[in-house]
């Protein structure tokens, strides 16, 4: 299941605009699950609109992609662009959190 | 997957005393783990969930593993799910152990899952071990998964906060286990600190078996010990069992400590001394425990040596189980007593075990003497000496190490000699050996006896089981033609050796030459009677014809009246 929430506007090469690539690992609709992708896509259309990649897998219906990249918990974010790669586990409630990961604390400017 | 339950055949044949299985049998998985369905009946209940707990080095994952490995090889696929250790190292663990998983996970009859958090992950909000459950799930329906392992699980239950988490994690992990009808082993670490204790709780109550791994070390050999906990709806072996890691893989003594399956003890057999034979009317009993007890030098190798060529001579097989000597050593030192047992090695008659008692830990060095007694199948075993087993770990490990021995040869038909090497003080307990006393059917004692300025051997049948012995001291001589046991002297409620003995002879011969001289001059004073009274008879007669000479037909006499 992939969810494109905006075409990338440019090519992705950084800059004072990176693209976000984001792979959310969900388990079906469970609450956790479904919270996590409200979260993130609200995310992306408020903080990050048109440089925000999103694909959400469904454990359930892609188990060989969870092997592949070995998730253990649903629901797991992998942020794969910009480097380094980092996994959140969970519901993703505390969105200030989230953000500092992402590095869009400061108002949605890079630090 | 409800297959009715089997019992193996050697479970069947050997359980004539042990309660009957209920009636109501659950359906059994094998471990194929050597000894373990022995104490499992049959093994881990099919389709349920198994928990295996054991500190660090206990062998937990190996147990998962083996359980899985063994089970593809019978056709049963299998998922492994490690919290803790990456499949690379898994791989490499038990390729030692001549485990080619590789080639089962190419066959998808095998599945090693990296179930690690990698460390960098950041944690926001709740989160469910779905996605895990997912994978399994999704595996095991492609690959007809019948097992699954989940090894160290309480690593993953460690990212919940709260017991409620974890309880709804175990419970949502249990379902799918349910519904999926694999049959499960969750391993855990109880902890150490008691911190863990709210998941292994739960873990417990998840468990239809609950199996205890202990590894522990004492005296600085580890000994490592299996309990199954907990097995509900079937019976199982309640002792504690020493397992070790052998070169194949876990190895579980199935050995009771209170031998209930213990075969009755056979007929006599010879000695290999045709006079000790005559002592213990007729010899040692098959299947029996002998033990052979007796100071340094005083013969107790050359008299096992005189049993085991004996036996080898008719065709039987012995395992010769040293732990002072090495082979060739024995071998040699008993040629002296023309004993010769090479020959019998050769003829794949005799074989020998020959350790150091410290190498191994006591588990060990059983595993290692029970797979080659069940490699070998000896009529006799021999164990030069169990005074040394105290060096596999101290006086608990000797008794243990001997105890199942002695349990396993009983339960075999083997007959067992046992060589006790005593320390000088000799009370009957030193004697004995080990605690082992009620073990031992036939005990012979050799002792070096001194008087008048030598010193002789002496030996003493002390206790034999069923049958009539003799229980008098006896004397005996270790000579270049073997063991040669002397005729017997009394003497003051004691058996007289050497020169007492010799002097008693000499006293004995003279007496005898008394009677003799006795005998002859009563003879003679007989003859010498006879002959006299021959003469007097003959005098008698002489005077009478004399005195009358008319005196047949001739009247009585002159004064009688006449008619």
């Amino acid at each position: 299941m992939k969810t494109r929430s905006t075409s990338s506007r440019d090519d992705g090469s950084g800059g004072d605009h990176p693209l976000y690539r984001f792979r959310l690992f969900v388990a079906g609709d469970e609450p956790n699950s479904h919270q996590a992708r409200a979260t993130l896509e609200r995310l992306c259309a408020t903080r990050l609109p048109d440089r925000c990649e999103l694909v959400v897998v469904d454990v359930f219906a892609d188990y060989q992609t969870a092997i592949e990249h070995r998730i253990i918990v649903v629901p797991t974010l992998l942020i794969e662009s910009p480097p380094p790669v980092r996994t959140i586990i969970g519901s993703l409630d505390d969105e200030a959190q989230l953000l500092a990961a992402l590095g869009l604390s400061e108002g949605g400017k890079r630090p | 997957m409800e297959r009715k339950r089997k019992r193996s055949p050697t479970v069947a044949a050997r359980q004539p005393l042990a309660p009957p299985a209920p009636a109501t049998s659950i359906a059994k998985a094998p471990t194929f783990v050597r000894g373990l369905d022995e104490i499992l009946e049959g093994g881990l209940p099919r389709g349920r969930t198994t928990v295996v707990n054991g500190a660090s080095g206990s062998g937990k994952t190996l147990f998962g593993l083996e359980f899985l490995y063994r089970g593809a090889l019978h056709g049963e696929p299998g998922i492994f799910i490690g919290f803790e250790e990456p499949p690379e190292q898994v791989r490499q663990n038990v390729a030692t152990l001549g485990w080619d998983l590789p080639a089962l996970e190419e066959q998808n009859r095998l599945l090693l899952l990296d179930a690690r958090l990698k460390p960098e992950t950041l944690r926001s909000g709740s989160f469910s071990l779905k996605g895990l459950l997912a994978i399994a799930a999704g595996k095991s329906r492609a690959m007809g998964a019948r097992r699954i392992v989940l090894d160290a699980l309480e690593v993953a239950l460690r990212l919940f906060d709260t017991p409620q988490q974890v309880r709804s994690e175990l419970h949502a992990l249990n379902d799918w286990l349910h519904a999926a009808g694999l049959t499960t082993i969750l391993t855990f670490r109880p902890s150490l600190r008691g911190e863990a204790l709210i998941y292994e709780d739960f873990f417990e109550s998840m468990g239809d078996c609950i199996i205890a791994l202990d590894a522990r070390v004492t005296e600085q050999i580890s000994t490592r010990r299996l309990r199954v906990v907990k097995y509900r709806g079937s019976g199982f072996g309640r002792n504690e069992y020493p397992y070790v890691i052998s070169p194949t893989g876990l190895r579980v003594a199935a050995i009771t400590s209170v031998g209930l399956r213990h075969k009755p003890l056979g007929e006599k057999i010879s000695t290999g001394n045709a006079q000790l034979d005559g002592l213990l009317d007729g010899g040692y009993r098959r299947a029996s425990c002998i033990l052979l007890a007796g100071l340094p030098g005083t013969g107790k190798t050359t008299l096992a040596a005189t049993f085991v060529a004996s036996a080898c001579a008719r065709g039987e097989r012995v395992l010769y189980i040293g732990f002072e000597e090495s082979e060739a050593a024995m071998i040699h030192n008993v040629t002296s007593t023309g004993i010769a047992l090479q020959p019998h090695v050769e003829a794949g008659r005799l074989a020998f075990l020959t350790q150091y008692p410290e190498a191994l830990g006591a588990e060990e060095h059983f595993m290692a003497t029970l797979d080659r007694i069940e490699a070998f199948s000896p009529q006799h075993v021999v164990v030069d000496a169990i005074s040394a087993c105290y060096r596999m770990g101290g006086k608990q490990a000797a008794f243990e190490y001997l105890m199942r021995l002695l349990n396993a040869c009983k339960e075999k038909g083997i007959t067992i000699l046992l060589l006790n090497q005593l320390s000088g003080v000799t009370s009957y307990m030193e004697i004995s050996g080990n605690e082992i006393s009620s073990m031992v059917d036939t005990a012979i004692f050799l002792n070096h006896q001194f008087s008048l300025g030598e010193t002789n051997r002496v030996f003493q049948v002390l206790k034999s089981r069923g049958s009539r012995h003799s229980n008098q001291k006896r004397e005996y001589r270790i000579t270049d033609h073997g063991f040669v046991v002397e005729d017997v002297y009394l003497g003051e409620g004691d058996v007289l050796t050497g020169a007492a003995r010799q002097r008693q002879e000499q006293r004995d011969r003279l007496e005898a030459q008394r009677l003799a001289h006795e005998i002859e001059a009563k003879e003679l004073e007989l003859k010498r009677l006879r002959l006299a009274q021959e003469q007097m008879q003959q005098a008698r007669a002489q005077r009478a014809i004399l005195t009358h000479p008319e005196k047949s037909g001739a009247p009585p006499s002159a004064g009688e009246p006449r008619p």
